[in-house]
């Protein structure tokens, strides 16, 4: 790995990845809060209409996967509000509509696009200086964003009524982190791709989930093992030579097991010595 | 001093034929706890997220002399239940400190300790919000409402999911919060007995406002037997001729 390092591409993969790993997981606490899982892939397959039409329009795909994207983040709290349908209800409508789209457009461009599999499953070694400048730019957006309003956030997430009663946007404040999402998840697109990048948004925010004590914790939780995930897989990736997007998500997917079976193994103790206090008193 | 006015409340929800809550005028003096009480679906928690600006309603609607809309920071609210996931590690703490946002940082610690010191959560600070029984999760909710020193205080069924001792010890708390701290309160209940003991005013609804005035005099076997139906009677204990 450090050998590799010495290469630029390995460099700039190392980078995006950081920051990718960082903003997701972030952002991924806020999903976790509103219990919004679905939202990442969701946005994330409904981009693929943007990026046939840049395909087949011969523009860059990512710029009319963003215009959808974030189309999509101003109107869905909206929707959620006037129509009698759920958040989940909407979203499931959105993922097939806005992909079945994508695969007509596509369908209307002859041949195989070799470069559609990367934006299916990412392809972190080939991000180019202009791909790392943009995944900074919004990264630092985000982060920008939320050490404004983090904790405003929180409130309308955690308690919407309760942060209306107080005098907070909630309307706006939602609306706002769809809109962080969707520009997040674009940005994350070129690193693990479509079909993974919502494993990004929830597995380190669901694993510091289940090591936090707190919710201060899981804010700081979330983005060490987003990096840990980010690392641990680009590692993995280049000993075994497999594909980077899989590894990252499989690395986070093994510190969730392991998380997730400490919990229960902490909880099948506290059973056990409660049922022993019990029957030795 | 009058702490809240309500005239002509009216709300109407989208697709519904007749209005949740019609015509309900009301006022309460400031240091009254004023008890609304009602069968199910008569709007008393619609009339609570009305006085919030919860839902669309049309009528007026002042608090201590301003429209509700510009006198939030002088409302405290606490729902009768928080749809939050109770697995989340947020603690007692947090949830209560999160009212807290843009106060001045010293007079907000000194809300914070006074207030969870006089609902007894202290000790339970450290705990996850999820891990609390009902009426200690009631007693953080209170306290979080109130750690921005709101002079008029919205419950919504504060005694759901608390057994009879607790709801005692709730609504002692309460009136403790009242005298101390020139507090109003407006609290939604199904607990006549508790409305006999602790409001200084009860206000029925179904829908529109059917009576108000002080619990002994408008809580009649008749005034029961409008909101509620025919087949309620009113029972009163000997020693306190309370029902």
């Amino acid at each position: 790995m450090i050998d590799t390092l010495a290469y630029p591409f390995m460099q700039r993969a190392l980078m995006a990845g950081l920051l990718v790993g960082v903003v997701t997981s972030l952002l991924g606490v806020f999903v976790v809060l509103r219990r919004s899982a679905f939202f990442g892939d969701a946005v994330a397959h409904a981009s693929l209409a943007g990026i046939a039409v840049g395909v087949v329009g011969g523009l860059p795909p990512l710029l009319p996967a963003a215009a959808v994207a974030v189309g999509i983040g101003l109107a869905l709290h909206r929707l959620e509000r006037v129509g009698r349908l759920s958040l989940d209800t909407i979203l499931g409508f959105i993922l097939p509509f806005f992909m079945a789209i994508g695969v007509l457009v596509l369908s209307l461009s002859p041949g195989f696009q070799p470069e559609l599999l990367s934006y299916l499953f990412g392809s972190i070694l080939t991000v180019s200086w202009q791909g790392l400048g943009v995944t900074a730019l919004v990264a630092v957006a985000v982060i920008a964003v939320l050490a404004r309003v983090g904790r405003r956030l929180v409130f309308a997430a955690f308690d919407p009524d309760g942060a209306h009663a107080a005098g907070i946007e909630v309307s706006r404040l939602l609306t706002l982190h769809h809109v962080l999402l969707a520009l997040t998840i674009i940005a994350s697109i070129s690193v693990v791709g479509i079909v993974l990048v919502n494993a990004l948004l929830i597995i380190p925010a669901a694993t510091a989930k289940l090591l936090a004590r707190s919710l201060g914790q899981m804010f700081v939780l979330a983005p060490l093992l987003g990096i840990a995930s980010v690392l641990g897989g680009l590692i993995a990736s280049s000993w075994v030579d497999a594909p980077s997007g899989p590894a990252i998500v499989l690395f986070a997917g093994m510190l969730f097991l392991t998380a997730w079976g400490r919990a229960a193994w902490r909880a099948r103790r506290r059973t056990g010595k409660a049922v022993a206090e019990g029957g030795a008193s | 001093m009058r702490a809240l006015d309500v005239k002509d409340l009216t709300v109407r929800f989208e697709g519904q034929d007749r209005p949740a809550v019609e015509e309900v005028s009301f006022n309460l003096e400031e240091g009254q706890i004023a008890i609304l009480i009602g069968p199910n679906g008569s709007g008393k928690s619609t009339v609570l997220k009305a006085i919030l600006g919860l839902v669309p309603s049309t009528g007026d609607v002042h608090v201590f002399g301003m429209p509700a809309a510009e006198a939030r920071r002088q409302i405290g609210y606490v729902p009768q239940r928080l749809a939050f996931d109770m697995t989340l590690p947020l603690t007692v703490a947090e949830a209560i400190r999160m009212q807290l946002l843009g106060a001045r940082d010293a007079e907000a610690e000194e809300a914070f300790h006074h207030f969870t010191d006089a609902l007894g959560v202290t000790h339970l600070l450290g705990k996850p919000l999820g891990t609390l029984s009902g009426g200690q999760l009631k007693r953080a909710m209170i306290a979080r409402a109130m750690v921005t020193r709101p002079r008029l205080l919205l419950l919504d069924e504060p005694e759901a999911g608390i057994d009879v001792g607790g709801e005692q010890t709730l609504y002692e708390l309460l009136q403790r919060l009242v005298t101390h701290h020139r507090l109003t309160a407006l609290v939604c209940s199904h607990e006549l007995d508790l409305v006999f003991r602790y409001a200084d005013q009860v206000l029925c609804l179904n829908r529109r406002l059917q009576c108000v005035g002080p619990p002994a005099e408008t809580l009649t076997a008749d005034a029961l037997a409008t909101l509620y139906g025919p087949s309620t009677a009113l029972y009163r204990h000997r020693p306190q001729g309370m029902p």
